[in-house]
């Protein structure tokens, strides 16, 4: 190959990328840095008078005291370790379930596109709904059987895991799907060998499945982790952060604080701690795809 | 024999059962709820079935807020952001799959990482950005944002499918005088259609789901989304059930006709971004 022709390839790549370098620099490159350099001044828009003088790390040392900061962080952290692995899961399960062998593959396919399809939003008020004191699905099912209505979204414990479940279903298909496609590129031989060595069915799943799954596992969990972090439309949906502020998460404390409290200096702060948990779970990501670049 | 073969049938029944309950009971429900009355609703023990069913609740959910604008809204917002998108995407994906570029896993992966940075923790600045910028209440405040939502993905889904492109077909044309830009054009995007599709769809989805977003940079009414515009319909203490399930049902059918229609291609999409990826 001629050096020049390498040249003109090279620069013909550079501005084939250039219009998405321009849209990541206004939407992403320019608001981390004027979020990191909002997060040192002292920005509220509800005392005008204070000017926006520099603080320097007041903002943060102010999180590390504020009791309400460390709640929504748990409440985040919780939502997290509970609905990751659930999801994964109740993912699993599914993929299993879907990959019998259906005549027709349509019914089943659709159920677990619908889910994912549905907005987050509608999938928190639909399960307000489900979840209604009075007049909801599941206390309707209780009362059924005998057991006593439970006031679900009203209760500090309960409301948690009302939102865990709800995160729980809208999730897993998603998950499902991923999965799905990993079970179906497992060869059948694998199976057809272990079954004449005589393993029975937990130990293929143990020793077979779960191994040729394990990528597929990975990138998902990764996916479902990132999209945890950044949880509010189920819990905004379902109880606005309430009772009190039990269910508050992260990003709808950032959202009050900002919008509501019009506190820019102690929100970009608040923004950029949350920024920094993300960092550490998509450079996770970013090792994994190097990895398997380096693989192939 | 005969009874082993029933027993699998009853497995594959059963597990198509719950799979399918799981995923269409939420709709179902809503379905059922939007065809009720108030007073039916307020019923005790609660009714599954409609007793005598009403389509009063839909007429409503057009009158008592602008749901047609909402969906309007949403159509623009959606639609611009995917053509951007897929037309960003897809020569990002060309150039990082077919061109020699240096270091090109490298920056693939720093793509990825910039553009799956969560949205909602710039939600501050971004904020500032759009007021600076004007741009507060305007489709384009959206627009934006959200085509560096699907950035990754659609990226994803195209690379896969230019990778399976034989590089021949490029060279021949090339020898046939056309330009590298004339070969992508002519050659590698309409042979890449499904994938340009795919990631259309999937684009398409996640800008109609965006919520924390539209609700911040578009307040007022008539500029509302649809996944914004479906909280309206509660007051402070009401929650008129049969209206927002009507206006729900309502929301929900465009996206669900499109998905049924292209399921195949949504499953191809968004298991290579996730396989792959």
């Amino acid at each position: 190959m001629k050096p020049s022709k390498d040249l003109s390839e090279r620069a013909l790549g550079w501005l084939l990328l250039s219009p998405v370098a321009l849209l990541l620099a206004i939407v992403v490159i320019y608001p981390v840095g004027q979020l990191i350099y909002s997060s040192f001044f002292t920005i509220r828009l509800t005392e005008p008078w204070l000017g926006t003088p520099f603080v320097g790390l007041e903002n943060y040392l102010k999180a590390w005291e504020d009791e309400r900061f460390w709640g929504a962080l748990m409440n985040t952290l919780l939502f997290i370790v509970v609905t990751v692995p659930g999801s994964l899961a109740v993912g699993l399960g599914l993929a299993m379930l879907a990959n019998m062998p259906f005549k027709r593959k349509w019914p089943v396919r659709l159920a677990l596109l619908l889910p994912w399809a549905l907005p987050l939003v509608f999938a928190g008020l639909i399960f307000r709904w489900f979840f209604d004191n009075k007049l909801g699905f599941f206390n309707d099912i209780l009362v059924r059987i005998g057991i006593e209505p439970q006031p679900w979204l009203t209760d500090p414990v309960l409301a948690k895991i009302a939102i865990c479940f709800t995160i729980i279903w809208k999730s897993s298909s998603f998950m499902a799907l991923v999965l799905l496609a990993g079970l179906q590129a497992i060869p059948k031989s694998l199976y057809e060998a272990a079954e004449v060595d005589g393993a029975s069915k937990w130990l293929q799943f143990k020793e077979i499945t779960i191994p040729m799954l394990m990528p597929a596992i990975f990138v998902a969990l990764i996916f479902r982790t990132i999209t945890a972090i950044q949880t509010f439309d189920i819990p905004y949906a379902m109880t606005g952060g309430g009772p009190g502020e039990a269910t508050e998460t992260l990003a709808m404390y950032i959202h009050k604080t900002t919008l509501d409290f019009l506190d820019f200096g102690y929100g970009s702060a608040l923004a950029a701690i949350m920024f920094i948990v993300s960092i550490i779970a998509t450079s996770g990501y970013l090792k994994y795809t190097q990895r398997s670049a380096g693989r192939d | 024999m005969n009874f082993a073969a029933l027993k699998t049938k009853t497995v594959v029944w059963f597990a198509a059962l719950i799979v399918v309950v799981n995923g269409f009971f939420p709709a179902v429900w809503i379905l059922f709820t939007s065809l009720k009355t108030e007073n039916e609703l307020l019923q005790f023990p609660i009714t599954y079935i409609p007793r005598d069913p009403t389509l009063v609740n839909y007429y409503q959910a057009f009158t008592e807020k602008p749901l047609h604008l909402f969906l309007l809204n949403s159509v623009i917002v959606a639609g611009s952001s995917t053509i951007i998108t897929v037309i960003v995407s897809a020569l990002a994906a060309y150039a990082l799959t077919r061109l020699r570029m240096p270091r090109r896993n490298l920056l693939m992966g720093l793509l990825m990482a910039v553009a799956m940075f969560p949205l909602i923790s710039l939600i501050v600045p971004l904020f500032q950005v759009m007021r600076e910028l004007g741009l507060l209440n305007t489709y384009l405040s959206l627009i934006l944002p959200y085509t560096v939502l699907s950035l990754p993905v659609c990226t994803l889904v195209m690379a896969s499918f230019f990778q399976d492109i034989s590089p021949d077909l490029e060279a021949a044309a090339m020898v046939d005088g056309c330009t590298r830009v004339q070969a992508l054009f002519k050659i590698i995007l309409p042979l890449a259609a499904p994938g340009v599709f795919t990631a259309a769809i999937l684009a398409f989805v996640n800008a109609w789901d965006e919520f924390l977003l539209a609700l911040t940079f578009l307040s007022r009414e008539s500029m509302r989304t649809i996944s914004v515009g479906i909280t309206l319909y509660q007051g402070e203490f009401a929650f008129p059930w049969p209206l927002i399930s009507a206006a729900l049902i309502v929301a929900i059918v465009p996206v669900c006709i499109l998905i049924a229609i292209f399921q195949e291609r949504v499953v191809g999409g968004l298991t290579a971004g996730g396989v792959k990826g």
